[in-house]
């Protein structure tokens, strides 16, 4: 049974705790206003988190993002919502809205928990870790990841024997198997809308194999098996456990495709593929490593640099479209693509291929507005209502929009526009004071 | 009523009428598993190739639950063979 409604009030909403949503809470709070941070995963820092390295310095992701992380979460002007998803937000005035948010129950009080992973210890449950991208397991009773915020333990319920042995070894008594729902009623003066995007899923591409051969894998596995807290103790197949030395990117998978619904450009595809095949040299010297293209988009600053630094180094670029993957004894998979410059037909075998999977928008941020409309763009972003002079204005006034809720974009790109987004809401709320 | 604390897992078992069924399942299924690939580690170290053939299990499957043993300390790497394609795994005793 859920608990009863409790009344709350803040400055600004911000849904999404990924490195937009973060940004903006910072911008906000450090202008003095009370932010509500509300996310529906374990830990703030949406994607970011999980990376690797960054493009195109290659600095090290987590290094970027933990200070950030840790600064959002011992801000007095930030109070964050983890495991916590927005029902409904309702408009009750020029500068009012009221948003009913559902916080699910960690079954641990994460005030007393020290992350002492005694209780991980203990679970005798084995799942697959969804922050390894199902590589590796993980216990039922388990910290999500080793730079998670807050680091403090959960309870997976739907896989957990409610055996109560993490309970029986925790020094703190911080378990707490009666944990219930909780649903807030908040009253807040404006919203930002940072929920980010979704990965195209590559089970939709069945001619690719994902999911049917094991080493067919996408970039976010590969960027985990590329990261300090990887799952290996090195780059492996996840078919067999070999050290692969002939790999192959695929880019454009579910992205720059009508046939699957997503006729855009994801933007960041071809740079972290050129990145991951960067750190792979690095991690595997011998390795030959091929990434199959239809146009490489080295936009940015500094990224045509990083592309040509890539060539020095060795990866070999084919302008070519894949047709087909199939997969032969041995685990090793023949690529069957259109060679785009010689026109004709060509067959490649690898020993791993890496599936760059395109941005998707993340659908239903639009209903949870009950009152007031909230306008998409034709790809199902979030509109910008005046993209040109206002890019973090939607059609809701009092409602803005941050980093790639809105397209596309990159991490420096994200962060811009959490600048913008966080500049609309301070004026919005300094006009409406 | 007043929480007893560290016995709430009970509560909850109580409450549900006892443990989830697939719960269950995946528990009896992992320990069937951890068990045969530490029995075929007992006699030495081996690659995932050669547990494979002696657990008698596909090897992307034998990967994941190897690895996960790995990451809980009860399993440990050892060396890369000769043509640097295969590591060997052991027992962490």
């Amino acid at each position: 049974m859920e608990n009863p409604i409790k009344n709350i009030s803040y400055d600004a909403l911000v849904i999404g705790a990924g490195i937009a949503g973060g940004e903006t809470a910072l911008n906000l709070a450090n202008t003095g206003y009370k932010v509500l941070l509300v996310d529906k995963e374990l830990s703030v820092g949406g994607k970011m988190i999980m990376l690797s390295k960054v493009f195109p310095t290659l600095d090290c992701a987590a290094c970027i993002t933990t200070p950030k992380v840790s600064e959002i979460s011992r801000h007095p002007n930030i109070t964050i919502f983890t495991s916590s998803e927005v029902a409904n937000i309702r408009k009750v005035g020029d500068n009012e809205f009221v948003a009913k948010v559902t916080t699910k129950p960690r079954y641990v009080h994460i005030a007393d928990c020290t992350s002492c992973q005694l209780c991980e210890k203990a679970c005798p449950v084995n799942v697959r870790d969804q922050y390894q991208f199902g590589l590796v397991g993980r216990k039922a009773a388990f910290i999500p990841f080793s730079i998670a915020s807050p680091k403090a333990a959960a309870i997976d319920i739907d896989n957990c024997t409610l055996c109560g042995a993490c309970e029986r070894v925790c020094p703190t008594n911080c378990i707490d198997f009666t944990m219930q729902p909780e649903v807030f009623e908040l009253h807040v003066r404006t919203v930002v809308v940072a929920t980010g995007f979704n990965l195209f899923d590559a089970e939709k591409m069945p001619r690719y194999g994902y999911g049917k051969y094991k080493n067919v894998i996408t970039a976010m596995q590969m960027e985990r098996e590329l990261a300090p807290t990887r799952p290996f103790n090195t780059v492996l197949r996840p078919g067999d456990g070999k050290v692969p030395d002939k790999i192959a990117y695929v880019l454009c998978v579910g992205s720059r495709d009508a046939s699957v619904g997503n006729p855009i450009c994801s933007q960041i595809c071809c740079m972290y593929s050129i990145k991951q095949a960067q750190l792979l040299m690095g991690a595997l010297p011998m390795a030959d490593v091929t990434i199959y293209y239809i146009n490489i988009r080295s936009f940015g600053k500094g990224f045509e640099e990083f592309y040509q630094q890539a060539k020095g180094m060795g990866v070999n670029f084919v302008k070519g479209k894949i047709g087909r993957i199939t997969e032969k004894e041995g685990g090793n998979l023949m690529l069957r693509y259109e060679d785009i410059n010689e026109g004709k037909l060509q067959e490649a075998e690898h020993d791993m291929v890496i599936l760059s999977t395109g941005v998707v928008p993340n659908t239903g941020i639009d209903k949870f507005f009950v009152n007031e409309n909230l306008m998409l763009d034709q790809f199902n972003y979030v509109g910008q209502s005046d993209m040109l002079a206002s890019p973090a204005k939607t059609s809701i006034d009092g409602v803005f929009v941050a980093g790639t809720a809105t397209g596309p974009m990159d991490i420096p790109d994200s962060i811009l526009s959490a600048g913008a987004a966080s500049s609309e809401a301070i004026s919005y709320l300094i006009k409406h004071s | 009523m007043e929480v007893e604390k560290g016995k709430t897992a009970k509560i909850l078992r109580e409450k549900l009428g006892g443990i989830p069924e697939q719960a269950k399942e995946n528990l009896k299924e992992y320990n069937r598993i951890k068990k045969l690939i530490l029995e075929a580690l007992a006699d030495g170290e081996l690659t995932i190739k050669q547990i494979t053939e002696k657990v008698n299990m596909p090897s992307d499957e034998v990967v994941y639950y190897l690895m996960s043993l790995v990451k809980y300390g009860i399993v440990k790497t050892g060396d890369v063979d000769d043509m640097d394609e295969y590591y060997t795994y052991k027992l962490n005793k």
